[in-house]
């Protein structure tokens, strides 16, 4: 009998130890940040609030940090640098937030993530938002537990290969016979390139890594003849390779649309709302030719100028819980839509003029609704 | 298997003998395996209870609604690299595991005893070759091994495929280290490959009656040598046989192409028979093949005096004989489909048959083809008749292989040191030479003593192979993840990895225990 009462025991205390650890299955959380341990106990804090109801907003300013789900390696998007920040359009766009809701610019802990882990990332709350040159598609919208901010990038697949192989700049889908292809697992562009070669009826093999080095390496070595992604990051990449000239993007006209945009946890609306109009902000101070150097210059201001930089008591912004300052922060300390795009995407080849990411009054899709 | 049966004439003293209920040795075996199926039934409630609930806090959905659906995904080797389902997906991801891990045992187990054979040789060059190759390998993380295997891949040549102006068909001359038989760069190895050809099926029924034949003349030289005494090696006469046989079918084998229509008739017979029938059939087989049971068990358990003897256990193994005979008569009635299922699958099957057996008399049991490369568009590849490795089942393959023979070389080396001395000295004492002391008393030993840990690899090696996402292999974990990544299903896709990399160690370690007992000491 006390062996039974024994086993009793045990079983009840295993059932209490799961179901008081069940809710913050997000505690391993890996950063490459320092002081691992505090942030850990910090998600578990994120994960119980919202399974209570509350906004991760309230969460991240108690934080005093934004968790911010970036790529690795992803040239002119994000790449961790040594001290663990991260550099990029990405990663300003992180910055954006943190400027936005804490009024500090640093105040982000970069996460890492490969393509294939960030969506779990996201569900299990070890990020509070993702900038991670995701594609907005309907499945993962409905389907994957997220919702989907503003597109930050306008993006399109392409795929690069050697021109020593006969390819060039018109090259198309029909010249891919035989090849293979390396593309990331757990992407857009994985199933693009099979819908586009199923239709055509050419031959394909698909070769799927689970980082993009390992793509790139046995693009490089010789072990895949064609690799496929999104086109800004396919020229991030040619623009890093030593050998320029060796290698070519084609078709010109990208075989999908490929919107990127922030990425947050579903039915969130508080936290979304904050996301969705700090990069607003950045686009809306584009539209004025307010950047972070003349920022000052308008604080005298009236009208959506005012409403903007938070002159006029910063009603729209506190309304959202934020500071009144907080998108003067934003301009202040990150920049606008051109300063965070040109600093970060001019130097690899990338430019806004004439591409769908000008401006709505030039012809692009970079467009924000009236701040008002 | 209830409470005392005897229950003596009514005497008062009988009634007060009675064991009080709490203190009844059989209600308290009762009570205590139907509390613990309770409290474990319990906590798994809790626990699925708690993770939906954890769940569904966070927004994300379960089901397995995936392996109905289409996954648009595209593999880059298997069965079935565009399959219509997330099911098909897993299952080509399965095969590509099996394949991998199944070849990686056998290659091991051979490199190992090769690798512990020259750790024991007295010759220094071959003894220090072992020693570092155990050494280096299996110090080095298998991982860090297997990126390894495929970087080098990876740099071996791709230009030789290039060549403008090489023509689709047998490889040219330019290309492979050996020209036309062993092709090697970077889209992986290509070698000859002998295959069952259409007259295989024919050639194995004349195998088959020379395994009869040899059977029989082993029988016999085994019974010559007990009544004579002199060494007659049966074994040897058994296999001579076998291979005459083997050796003579091929070329008579056409003459068994009457058993096609044979077959062909059992697809008949089949294909009249009727769902109702195939049920009745199933349902008296499973009745009797209980009942039957029931009866050997009990004569097993009588007594010499024919006293029948049954303790609980006894009464539970025969309650759960029947009951499992009346779930297979349930299921068999409750899903005709299933009854259905198994008609027209033994009809394909004898058909099957039917056509294999049906082939022109010229048809060989065996081919072999030299790889070729084909050219569809500007690239070549290797085609279909070649036995070829792509990079990353090579990288695997060499990654377990040699990492999993520098343990196992360790295992049986280990096994033949623990054979005691006195052993080897009572063989050459009663006249063995050293191959015979060797197959006839060190191996028997050293075999039994490797076998457990033997088996520890073989599981170790199957696992290790989910190591193939390092380097896109397409094995089932590397499937699963881009599936779960494509519909958010990360629970449901770890759930069927569970399951078959369990079914996988349970096969293994039911195999490896099957020999274990064959091999123990028997005790008496």
């Amino acid at each position: 009998m006390s062996k039974l009462f024994k086993l009793l025991a045990l079983f009840l205390s295993i059932g209490l130890v799961a179901s008081a650890c069940g809710s913050d299955s997000a505690d391993d959380v890996t950063s490459t940040t320092a002081a691992p341990t505090t942030e850990a106990a910090e998600t578990t804090t994120t994960a119980v609030e919202l399974s209570q109801g509350g906004s991760l907003l309230d969460v991240v300013i108690e934080r005093g940090s934004v968790n911010c789900g970036v790529g690795a390696t992803a040239v002119a998007f994000s790449v961790i640098q040594p001290d663990g920040t991260s550099a990029g359009f990405d990663a300003d766009y992180c910055r954006v937030i943190a400027a936005a809701v804490l009024g500090d610019a640093t105040a982000v802990t970069f996460i890492p993530l490969t393509s294939s882990e960030r969506f779990t990332a996201v569900q299990t709350g070890q990020v509070d938002l993702l900038m991670r040159t995701t594609t907005w598609t309907q499945s993962r919208d409905t389907d994957l537990g997220m919702d989907f901010g503003p597109t930050t990038y306008f993006d399109g697949q392409q795929l690069m290969a050697r021109i020593s192989d006969g390819f060039s700049g018109s090259s198309d889908i029909a010249d891919l016979e035989g090849t293979i292809i390396c593309v990331n697992a757990g992407t857009t562009t994985e199933k693009n390139i099979t819908e586009a070669t199923l239709l055509q009826g050419v031959n394909i093999t698909l070769q799927t890594f689970e980082g993009s080095d390992e793509v790139y390496d046995s693009f490089i070595s010789g072990a895949c003849d064609v690799t496929t992604t999104d086109g800004s990051a396919l020229v991030g990449r040619m623009a890093k390779h030593e050998k320029i000239g060796e290698w070519v993007i084609f078709p010109a006209t990208p075989i999908s649309k490929e919107p990127l945009g922030p990425v947050y946890p579903q039915n969130d609306s508080v936290w979304g709302d904050v996301i969705n109009w700090s990069v607003y902000a950045t686009v809306i101070a584009d539209e004025y030719g307010i950047n972070s150097s003349n920022v000052d210059d308008f604080l005298a201001e009236p009208g959506e100028i005012g409403r903007l930089l938070g002159t006029d008591e910063g009603e729209l912004q506190t309304v959202m819980g934020l500071p009144a300052d907080a998108f003067y922060q934003v301009i202040k300390q990150v920049g606008n839509y051109s300063d965070i795009y040109n600093s970060n995407l001019n130097p690899v080849g990338l430019f806004r003029e004439g591409s769908a990411n000008a401006p709505a009054a030039d012809g692009g899709l970079i467009y924000a609704p009236p701040m008002r | 298997m209830t409470a005392p049966v005897e229950q003596p004439p009514s005497t008062r003293l009988a009634v007060a003998q009675r064991v009080p209920l709490w203190r009844d040795v059989v209600v308290l075996k009762w009570f205590t395996q139907v509390s613990l199926l309770a409290v474990v039934l319990a906590a798994l409630w809790l626990f699925v209870g708690q993770a939906g609930n954890n769940l569904r806090a966070k927004d994300i959905t379960i089901g397995f609604d995936f392996i109905d659906r289409p996954v648009d995904i595209q593999l880059s080797e298997g069965i079935d690299t565009l399959p219509n389902s997330g099911g098909r997906a897993l299952w080509v991801g399965m095969v590509n595991t099996l394949r991998v891990a199944s070849v990686g045992i056998v290659f091991s187990t051979i490199l190992g005893i090769f690798v512990a054979l020259s750790r024991l040789s007295n010759n220094w060059m071959l003894r220090k070759v072992g020693a570092m190759w155990v050494e280096s390998l299996r110090n080095v993380p298998l991982l860090v091994q297997i990126i390894f295997y495929s970087s080098i891949l990876a740099t071996l040549p791709r230009t030789s495929f290039l060549d403008p102006t090489a023509a689709a068909g047998p490889l040219n001359q330019n290309q492979g280290p050996i020209h036309n038989w062993l092709h090697i760069s970077n889209k992986g190895v290509s070698l000859p490959r002998v295959f069952i050809a259409d007259g295989f099926y024919q050639w194995a029924i004349v195998i088959l009656l020379g395994a009869i034949a040899a059977h029989f003349v082993r029988k016999k030289r085994l019974k010559q040598h007990d009544d004579t005494g002199r060494e007659t090696s049966p074994i040897l006469w058994a296999a001579g046989t076998l291979a005459i046989f083997g050796f003579v079918g091929l070329f008579i084998h056409p003459v068994f192409s009457f058993v096609g229509p044979i077959m062909g008739g059992i697809a008949s017979l089949i294909d009249s028979l009727t769902i109702p029938m195939t049920q009745a059939v199933i349902s008296i087989v499973a009745v009797l093949l209980a009942l039957r049971w029931i009866r050997k068990f009990r004569t097993d358990r009588r007594s010499g005096s024919g006293h029948l003897n049954l303790s609980d256990d006894d009464w539970f193994r025969m309650i759960f004989a029947g009951l499992a005979s009346a779930l297979v008569i349930v299921v068999i009635y409750k899903w005709t489909g299933l009854s259905s299922w198994l008609l027209n699958s033994g009809q394909d099957l004898f058909r099957l048959a039917e056509t294999k057996f049906n082939v022109d008399g010229a048809a060989r049991p065996f081919d072999a083809m030299r790889p070729d490369v084909l050219k569809p568009g500007n690239f070549a590849n290797y085609g279909k008749n070649g036995l070829t490795m792509t990079r990353g089942f090579a990288a695997v393959f060499f990654g377990v292989t040699f990492y999993h023979s520098a343990h196992i070389g360790e295992i049986v080396r280990g096994g033949i040191l623990s054979v005691p001395k006195g052993q080897v000295e009572a063989a050459s004492a009663v006249g063995l030479n050293r191959a015979q002391s060797l197959r006839r008393v060190i191996l028997p030993q050293a075999f039994r003593i490797s076998l457990p840990p033997l088996g520890n690899q073989y599981l170790s090696l199957t696992k290790n192979t989910s190591l193939a996402i390092a380097v896109g292999y397409s094995d089932i974990v590397q499937v699963g993840q881009t599936i779960y990544n494509q519909t958010g299903k990360a629970l449901p896709v770890m759930s069927v990895w569970m399951l078959f990399y369990l079914a996988c160690s349970l096969t293994i370690s039911v195999v490896v225990n099957f020999f274990n007992m064959r091999l123990k000491l028997v005790e008496r």
